[in-house]
């Protein structure tokens, strides 16, 4: 291999580096994102209750703008992706903050409704060996 | 004139140039309206331009290129002919019922000439009318079918997809101001940028949209004063070409009638020259045959 071909090979790898990195992440990439982090901060153990409240009260700010971004975005519409189909399959799910506030429900509560766990299912819950 | 003897009669040379003109006349009308004759030619494309364009952009656009066409000029060209050939019509005419004698007969020849051009010009003229509706029809129908192959990609799966999206849409839009209340309502948290901004833009936006809607550019065509889709109107315009074809067709019968015409004028007028020459001569008598008297002549030195 000739020193220019090296050369070659290596701006090609750099330029590809650098394109991947200027790739940017849809409205819907960066709303799962965060949605991700607010759930992560709801059921972690070792927060503090002030720890949480406050972080939360920050995420769910961001939360509705990010909601509100994915619901306007045009280029979303009729994209059939299973990330798309997905999102749109359960608005309850995708866009927790404004389907909790509808339901006038905390947003924890809103989550865990959402993916079947209430109170009486945890009381009836018992530990075992799968 | 010189009688032309044949094996069983004699035929006067006016009646045979008479029967080989009214040929002559029908080859020519044949040839002239046939697809056999070049016209010049007239080649749209649907592109995707085309496809993409405001309904009522869409056929000014195409009679625009149409306008810029080798068959429009073409046309234009034949219309001012055809114009033309009508006044030496008029004026002949005129002149014929005028003149007198050998003079009268010789205009009235003139005349059935001019009309055999007529007839061509207008033959000529029907082909290219033909020929650009037809291109027309063709067209429109080509961007139609492109227009349902859009449609055609719809899956159950996108569809659904569409339908979740127009619900979640609605869903927000009813909540949108509670959601508002609840998370900006209280003093001591402001508005985000992101919500300041997009309600500053939503204000323009609209603005511009609602003066988009007014523009006469993308005004909806309407049938019958009702506001029709792009597919209907493109149907629209095919049925309306299809009723000029059959309106082209219907002319085309009335230019083979007026061929027919000008065929039995000329055989007319061949017979009434042949029967002067026959009456000049003094040969033959009033039922066809040969006179003695007449003939005594051949046999007197």
């Amino acid at each position: 291999m000739t020193i220019h071909t090296k050369k070659l090979l290596a701006a090609l790898a750099i330029a590809g580096v650098m394109a991947t990195g200027a790739a940017q992440a849809g409205t819907l990439e960066n709303l799962e994102r965060e949605r991700a982090i607010m759930l992560e901060t709801l059921i972690s153990p070792t927060m503090t209750p002030e720890e949480r409240a406050a972080k939360v009260a920050v995420s769910k700010h961001r939360l509705v703008d990010l909601e509100r971004m994915v619901l306007r975005d045009q280029s979303l519409v009729g994209k059939n992706r299973p990330v798309v189909r997905k999102a749109f399959e359960n608005y309850d799910l995708t866009f927790l903050v404004h389907s909790a506030i509808e339901k006038d429900l905390v947003l924890l509560d809103h989550w865990l409704e959402q993916v079947g766990i209430s109170t009486d299912s945890l009381m009836n819950a018992r530990a075992g060996r799968r | 004139m010189q009688p032309i003897s044949s094996s069983n009669r004699t035929i006067p040379s006016g009646l045979m140039a008479g029967i080989a003109f009214g040929i002559c006349l029908f080859l020519v009308f044949f040839f002239a309206t046939s697809s056999w004759a070049s016209t010049p030619s007239w080649q749209p494309s649907a592109s995707e331009r085309l496809v993409k364009l405001p309904s009522n952009y869409l056929k000014k656009a195409i009679d625009r290129d149409f306008a810029e066409s080798d068959l429009a000029s073409a046309l234009t060209d034949v219309n001012s002919r055809v114009q033309l050939k009508g006044q030496t019509l008029g004026d002949l005419q005129a002149a014929i019922d005028k003149a007198e004698g050998d003079v009268k007969i010789e205009l009235r020849h003139q005349f059935l000439a001019e009309k055999q051009e007529f007839i061509k010009l207008m033959g000529e003229q029907q082909d290219m009318r033909r020929k650009q509706v037809e291109t027309k029809i063709k067209l429109y129908e080509r961007l139609l079918a492109k227009l349902e192959r859009r449609g055609a990609g719809m899956t159950p799966t996108k569809a659904k997809l569409l339908d979740n999206q127009k619900a979640a849409r609605e869903r927000f839009e009813g909540t949108a101001s509670g959601v508002d209340m609840a998370i900006f309502g209280s003093a001591a948290v402001s508005e985000s940028r992101y919500s300041r901004e997009y309600a500053k833009n939503m204000t323009a936006i609209e603005a511009l949209v609602a003066a988009i809607k007014e523009h006469p550019m993308t005004a909806e065509p309407e049938i019958n004063g009702q506001p029709v889709s792009k597919q209907d109107y493109l149907r629209q315009l095919i049925a309306e070409n299809q009723a000029r074809v059959a309106i082209v067709e219907q002319e085309e019968n009335i230019l083979g009638y007026m061929a027919k015409i000008v065929a039995l004028d000329a055989m007319a007028l061949s017979e009434e020259v042949a029967a002067e020459d026959i009456e000049d001569s003094g040969v033959t008598g009033e039922d066809g045959e040969v006179s003695l008297s007449a003939a005594v002549d051949f046999f007197v030195p």
